[in-house]
């Protein structure tokens, strides 16, 4: 059975969502651009856009009362958008055929 | 008045209207010898892409007003029916932007004149005459209670498509002309990746809109397969419609090498059509589906944002390993509009309420408008309107179009007013929507009592009135655009810089 969010819980279910979607983005962004800039402190504050999204996704999991098998959705935001800009960068590189250029760029720095 | 005198006012008013529009013509100074039959084709549905857009603000402004002052065109124009025109008006205005904007292509992407231009030709007049014919019917006609023979000849009573029955099998004819005209020409000439993402796409769109069709007793039947048309044509084919417009001109703006372009292209369409099909769920809520329904779209609305987070980290690739160069600025700028108003838009402000625990408050309040206002403008008419300036461009012979360019003001203004008004509406609908969420649904348990109290909640109002605020600088924004669109590149003599496209 769904359990409706609390009256109390309105406001931390909207931000924990929203939250989640631009800590990823932030995550997504942040951990391309660390691939292209070998610089250390970009890469923390990509993991650190992670650690934010996984805050989120506790959040919205205790405010929108996930049990059962809604726990499922919790997994898969965590676990998806962890990996999915792994393998999209992948992509992206096979895509260019191009890693001489990125490779370069970095050993530059 | 005799026959004779009848004539000659004919006559005179003909007259008039041909040098206005020989005036109107030697003022744009557009030259349609520059465009091939295809683009001369594409170019009508973009001009009235155009007036349906102004149509759209026009009626959502009135709207707009009534939510203030409810007395103002009381049983003259009432809100019910510019709602109903504000939201039609932009659904067609989206299909004859992409339907321009294929058009547009085609004859390119295939090496071919395209097949059937005269019967594109007549279905893009049929359908500009059946658009016409069924708002003026909304406007002038559409009064008192239905019949039978309402849903044949004055409105279908399904919100977002309420075009009466005849109106829609003539949609579906127009839709068979166009999708012969792509299939046709593409065999004439050749296949490609985005060919064939194109057309499997169209059988879908055009599938999708018979499942509108159906009539049912049973409202939740009805509603069933009217959120089938809704949701599918929106979070499915018309997001790979868009990818198909972005993948040609992401070629044609900025060079990127075909075989890059089509591979995101199918990437892009496993994900939005993987996810977007069973996110459908999410709208569920209200209408007495199972409750499988309910998990099944929670689920994979949590997984809609992919796509969007993919395009994040293909965009810091390329402008990371690539120095990019376009001929067209204003094509471009609205590009990158298109990406940070699709991941605001559809992503952010979609799964702040797509959850059935949250949906079950906000579902059809104003949190609705807010996230649909800037989903439609963030995912699909910004795309439109780079079109329109990639239109404008080759119709004025290819000339220079640069941030520096004179007059530039005009086009960056327009950018920055129709955005910020968009997003200014959009934060005003969504305190309007929280508002009524927490009085009307949370408070007061979805009474019509509860209802009462949220529209007179004075945050509410307030909300309201910043909407109006802000659809009033969307508007300034819209005036501007049509006026850059008219003149751009006007004096301009330089040619635009040619980008070669990279070859794989």
């Amino acid at each position: 059975m769904i359990e409706p969010v609390a009256l109390k819980d309105f406001f931390i279910t909207f931000f924990s969502s929203a939250l989640i979607i631009m800590a990823g983005a932030a995550y997504a962004l942040l951990f391309a651009w660390s691939k292209i800039h070998t610089n250390p402190r970009i890469k923390q504050c990509a993991y650190l856009s992670y650690i934010v999204l996984v805050i989120a996704v506790a959040e919205l999991t205790r405010a929108a009362n996930f049990s059962g098998y809604w726990l499922l959705i919790s997994f898969a935001m965590v676990i998806g958008y962890f990996f999915a800009p792994i393998g999209i960068w992948h992509l992206c590189v096979k895509t260019h055929d191009d890693r001489t250029t990125i490779t370069k760029r970095g050993e530059d720095r | 008045m005799s026959s004779n005198e009848a004539k000659s006012v004919t006559l005179i008013f003909q007259n008039r209207v041909c040098t206005l529009i020989q005036r109107f013509q030697s003022w744009v100074r557009l030259d349609s010898g520059n465009l091939s039959g295809g683009q001369q084709l594409a170019v009508k549905y973009f001009s009235v892409a155009v007036i349906l857009f102004f149509a759209q603000i026009v009626f959502g402004l009135l709207a707009a007003i009534q939510f203030i002052a409810p007395g103002f065109l009381y049983e003259i124009l009432d809100f019910n029916v510019n709602r109903m025109v504000h939201i039609n008006a932009m659904v067609v205005w989206m299909l004859y932007g992409f339907m321009g904007s294929i058009y547009w292509l085609l004859e390119d992407e295939s090496g071919s004149d395209i097949v059937g231009l005269k019967w594109g030709n007549l279905a893009f007049w049929v359908l500009t005459g059946a658009v016409t014919l069924v708002v003026l019917v909304y406007l002038f006609i559409q009064i008192g209670s239905g019949t039978d023979s309402s849903l044949w000849f004055i409105n279908e009573g399904r919100e977002y498509i309420e075009a009466p029955r005849w109106a829609d099998i003539g949609i579906v004819a127009v839709m068979l002309v166009f999708f012969y005209n792509v299939v046709a020409t593409f065999s004439k000439g050749k296949w490609s990746g985005i060919a064939g993402v194109l057309t499997l796409d169209l059988v879908a769109l055009a599938g999708l809109y018979l499942a509108g069709m159906f009539y049912m007793t049973n409202i939740t039947h009805d509603q069933y397969w009217w959120w089938w048309v809704i949701h599918l044509w929106v979070e499915a084919t018309w997001e790979v419609l868009v990818g198909v417009i972005m993948a040609w001109s992401l070629m044609k703006l900025l060079g990127v090498r075909r075989k890059i372009v089509q591979t995101w292209l199918y990437i892009e369409v496993a994900l939005m059509f993987g996810s977007g099909i069973l996110g459908l769920g999410h709208h569920y809520f209200w209408i007495g589906t199972p409750e499988y329904w309910l998990t099944i779209g929670g689920f994979f609305s949590a997984l809609e944002p992919i796509p969007l987070v993919a395009m994040v980290v293909h965009a810091v690739y390329d402008s990371g390993v690539h120095a990019f160069k376009t001929g067209n600025h204003p094509a471009l700028a609205w590009i990158i509009a298109h990406a940070f108003g699709n991941f605001f838009g559809a992503g952010v402000w979609g799964f702040m309420h797509t959850l059935p625990q949250i949906n079950l408050y906000t579902h059809g309040t104003q949190w609705s408008a807010s996230h649909g206002h800037l989903a439609f403008f963030g995912a699909y008419a910004t795309i439109n309107i780079a079109f329109f300036y990639l239109a404008i461009q080759h119709w004025r012979g290819d000339v220079w179009m640069a941030g520096g360019s004179r007059n530039a003001w005009r086009w960056k203004w327009a950018l920055g007013l129709l955005n910020a008004g968009v997003m200014g509406m959009t934060i005003a609908l969504l305190i309007a929507g929280y508002e009524q969420s927490f009085i009307e649904r949370a408070m007061e348990g979805s009474t019509w009592g509860g209802y009462f109290s949220a529209q007179n909640h004075p945050s509410f109002q307030n909300a309201m009135v910043w909407r109006l605020v802000w659809g009033l600088v969307t508007f300034a924004g819209l005036v501007l655009l049509i006026w850059d669109l008219l003149t751009i590149g006007k004096e301009e003599t330089r040619k635009a810089e040619v980008i070669a496209q990279a070859e794989g």
